[in-house]
């Protein structure tokens, strides 16, 4: 899904690897080994449940609900990498998600027709709506960054004091009662068959996808010679391509391999009047969901921004010596303070994705779900040391962590028993990495 | 260097909990009207100070229906209502319950954190002759009079609703909190008792999520969602199609509702219970068949009536309430014995539940119940809606 980022090329190679041995033809494919180890996992857990199932759990509707079920805490995830990557510790991401979740639910149910005057009919609502959110997550982000970054406070207590603290904000806000009722065009943001963008823009994203690949390919081979770097071979190069391609075609073909269900497609033919229904039931490919566009798109900005931008490099920076860089001239404090607020949005994201998912929002929306996002950027392979850690592995964490719970759910094991498998798989990835990096140093 | 962050932490909650826990409990809300018209009944309760200790008041109802109950139906009395609030820690509800003491109340109604933490605030309650009721959570003492719902018969109204709608076919259960009695103990036999076991062992009914069905962590809505998802992905995989879906409360149905909507399923008869405002929509809008009520303003009522009654002197066993005839327990109108888990026998009235379908939502409306019909018949075509909203 998101390759493009992964395999985009790694400057800085000193000399190419020596061609003797299958180890050594993979380092010149310079194929990030953690990553593939990460795809590789999900692809066994995905075979495994599969089996067990009798061939039921892999099929397009099954991945397409882990997709969304996963896609919340994916897109926290991607922002938690750089507040990790710069020693630091987000704690109150579920309280920001519940309170965000929250003012979305009485936004639309409430402030807006009530006291703005915004009645259902009111263009663009649940735009205003989550720009009024990606607001309120940046202000808190932005806040508690503040109190870290420039009075030096903790961030383990400033986030833990958030946690608590916006979470008690929520029962005010609400009164402790579920809000259902969101704007119909703010609930596509949650996915299902008409959040969904359709086979022939996914066939579009797909076609995009594999000219952006090839494109990065053939940049990255220019830059390299320009500057004098090692090249990667040229069947290297071919190979990345042709598979990067073929993955992004096969996730599509698979995607759209999900069809409407049989009763919506007759309710919304017979209301716009398509005409009888045709041989076989109507076949309306859904696509990717909303949910899943929206974090491919945070997935890559977030890369983009952690590789490609002064900001992000000065993270990692920080992270691996934080006197270096600060003695370096960077500022390191703003590059703090920004990453909060950047958890902030990527919060109400986040929360839009559950409370449309809901249609509405509960007191409990996003609890626990700092757990889950540490987990999925641990186990994706930052590290708590601080200076390593990577925005689609985060990602591909996140996937590994929900196919587990789906899976086990699918297959029927209550969830004491899915929090049991959950924290044995996190300490067995986490392990297999530190062990990892210590042979490898 | 992480131990010291973990001294941190425990420091910080502490002084958290401390600074919340010292606020006083918020005037209640002005609702239950209906209230202060058995308060005459009771009558004569000049001079009776009644002291509340809730456990955590952060959860909506006791705000909304118990304390309005109790307060109206004691100050209709010519009584006072104290009341204070232990934010969910054992702790702060024995200083509690010491402070209401010495503000000089003169029964006590008791919400307790935990059963048996409670105790030691029991006794010092005994030591002054300050009679105790168990409100809605139950006291292993036998001095105490119990006062709750019948939680077994809330399980069987819900599952008698469905099982009554669906005789036959393949269900669905939603369980919450594996850790709470509730869940894992009393509504499963409520469930039971309303015929659901037998009709599994004589095959008419299958489960399609396992024996025991499917456990919510925590009672959460989200959880409940995913849950449900995969319960639905596995169910078509499977080719089964899914005739109702029991789930133990309102949070875990709105839950099992959004998966539904999600997957474009339908809505095949679902139940719940504590009447939501949000459920109850759900009920007026089709998506939800049946949700088991507790119309906690008659059991803050019956709090009230047995307090002053225990003010002026009565024996716990001479006791007597009146209650609307909805709620009305099995037992009458005077109280019977309860056997506890612990073995104690306690004085009890156990109120009965009300299951309100599309065609009784008229009765938490007309009861003044917190949930008000604007919130109930919400996106309700009057036309074709339940007559409630018209």
């Amino acid at each position: 899904m998101t390759n493009v980022a992964d395999t985009a090329p790694a400057s800085g190679q000193v000399q190419p690897p020596a061609r003797t041995s299958i180890r050594g033809l993979i380092a010149q494919t310079e194929i990030d080994l953690r990553l593939f180890g990460m795809l590789l996992a999900l692809g066994v857990i995905l075979l495994t449940f599969n089996i067990l199932s009798g061939g039921k759990f892999f099929q397009p509707t099954n991945m397409v609900t882990l997709a969304v079920q996963a896609s919340g805490v994916a897109v926290i995830a991607t922002g938690m990498v750089l507040v990790i990557v710069s020693r630091n510790i987000d704690l109150s991401v579920g309280s920001l998600v519940g309170v965000i979740a929250m003012t979305y639910a009485l936004l639309m149910t409430d402030w807006m027709p009530n006291i703005l005057g915004m009645g259902p009919d009111f263009p663009f609502r649940w735009l205003i709506a989550l720009g009024l959110g990606i607001g309120l997550g940046a202000l808190v982000g932005g806040l508690q960054g503040f109190i870290i970054a420039y009075i030096g406070v903790p961030s383990f207590i400033v986030t833990l004091g958030g946690l608590l603290s916006i979470r008690g904000v929520v029962w005010y806000l609400s009164s402790g009662a579920a809000r259902s009722g969101l704007d119909p065009n703010f609930q596509l943001i949650g996915g299902g068959a008409q959040g969904s963008i359709g086979g022939t823009l996914t066939w579009i994203l797909a076609l995009v996808g594999c000219v952006a690949i090839v494109v990065l390919l053939l940049n990255g081979r220019r830059q390299r010679r320009r500057f004098d770097f090692p090249l990667r071979p040229v069947w290297a190069e071919v190979m990345l391509g042709v598979l990067g391609c073929a993955a992004v075609v096969a996730v599509a073909a698979f995607a759209n391999a999900n069809l409407w269900p049989q009763g919506l497609a007759a309710r919304i033919a017979a209301r716009d009047n398509w005409g009888p229904t045709p041989e076989g039931g109507w076949q309306i490919p859904t696509g990717f969901p909303y949910p899943m566009v929206l974090l491919l798109g945070v997935t890559l900005v977030m890369a983009w921004l952690a590789t490609r931008r002064r900001f992000g490099r000065y993270v990692y920076a920080y992270g691996g010596n934080p006197d270096a860089a600060e003695l370096a001239g960077i500022n390191t404090r703003w590059t703090i303070l920004k990453t909060f607020v950047l958890m902030g949005i990527l919060c109400a994201i986040a929360a839009a994705i559950a409370s449309a998912r809901l249609n509405g929002a509960t007191l409990d929306v996003g609890q626990s779900y700092e757990l889950y996002v540490i987990a999925a950027a641990v186990v994706g392979g930052t590290s708590f040391a601080g200076g390593i850690g990577s925005i689609p592995g985060a990602v591909l964490g996140a996937f590994v962590m929900q196919s587990l719970a789906y899976g086990l759910s699918f297959m029927g094991v209550n969830s004491p028993g899915q929090n049991v498998v959950a924290g044995i798989v996190l300490i067995i990835a986490v392990g297999f990495d530190t062990f990892n990096r210590r042979r490898g140093s | 260097m992480f131990s010291r962050k973990l001294v941190a932490l425990v420091g910080a909650a502490a002084v958290l909990a401390a600074a919340c826990s010292s606020g006083s409990t918020p005037s209640p809300s002005a609702a239950a009207s209906a209230a202060a018209s058995a308060a005459a009944s009771s009558g004569g309760g000049e001079g009776c100070v009644v002291g509340v200790s809730w456990n955590n008041f952060q959860q909506p109802r006791w705000a909304a229906t118990d304390e309005p109950g109790i307060q109206q139906t004691v100050e209709a009395a010519g009584g006072k209502y104290i009341s204070a609030d232990a934010n969910l820690v054992n702790e702060q509800q024995l200083t509690d319950v010491d402070s209401l003491i010495s503000q000089g109340a003169k029964v006590l109604i008791l919400l307790a954190q935990d059963q048996n933490a409670i105790l030691p605030a029991v006794q010092k309650a005994k030591d002054a002759g300050i009679p105790v009721i168990a409100y809605d959570r139950l006291i292993e003492d036998t001095s105490v009079l119990y006062l709750t719902f019948d939680n077994v018969a809330v399980g069987k109204a819900e599952a008698a609703a469905l099982l009554e709608k669906v005789p036959t076919g393949n269900y669905v259960l939603i369980k919450g909190d594996p850790g709470d009695p509730n869940a894992s103990t009393f509504l499963p036999q409520g469930w039971d008792e309303a015929g659901l076991k037998a009709k599994v062992d004589s095959g008419d009914i299958k489960i399609l999520n396992g024996p025991d069905g499917t456990f919510t962590d925590a009672w959460k809505t989200e959880k409940a969602q995913s849950n449900m998802e995969a319960i639905i992905d596995k169910a078509n995989a499977d080719g089964n199609k899914i005739d109702a879906i029991l789930a133990e409360n309102d949070s875990t149905a709105l839950g099992v509702v959004a998966a539904l909507t999600a997957k474009n399923y339908g809505f095949p008869p679902l139940s719940g219970q504590d009447g939501d405002p949000a459920n109850l929509n759900n009920v007026a809008l089709g998506k939800q068949y049946v949700d088991v009520w507790k119309n906690s303003l008659e059991l803050g009522k019956a709090a009230g009536q047995a307090a002053l009654q225990l003010c002026a002197g009565t024996a716990i066993a001479d006791l007597s309430i009146t209650v609307d005839s909805s709620v009305q327990p099995t037992a009458g109108a005077t109280p019977m014995d309860f056997t506890t888990p612990g073995n104690n026998v306690v004085k009890s009235f156990i109120l009965q539940p009300t299951p309100v379908t599309a065609d009784t939502l008229n009765l938490p409306i007309d009861a003044g119940w917190y949930a008000t019909k604007d919130d109930i018949c919400k996106g309700v075509d009057p036309a074709t809606g339940p007559a409630a909203c018209k």
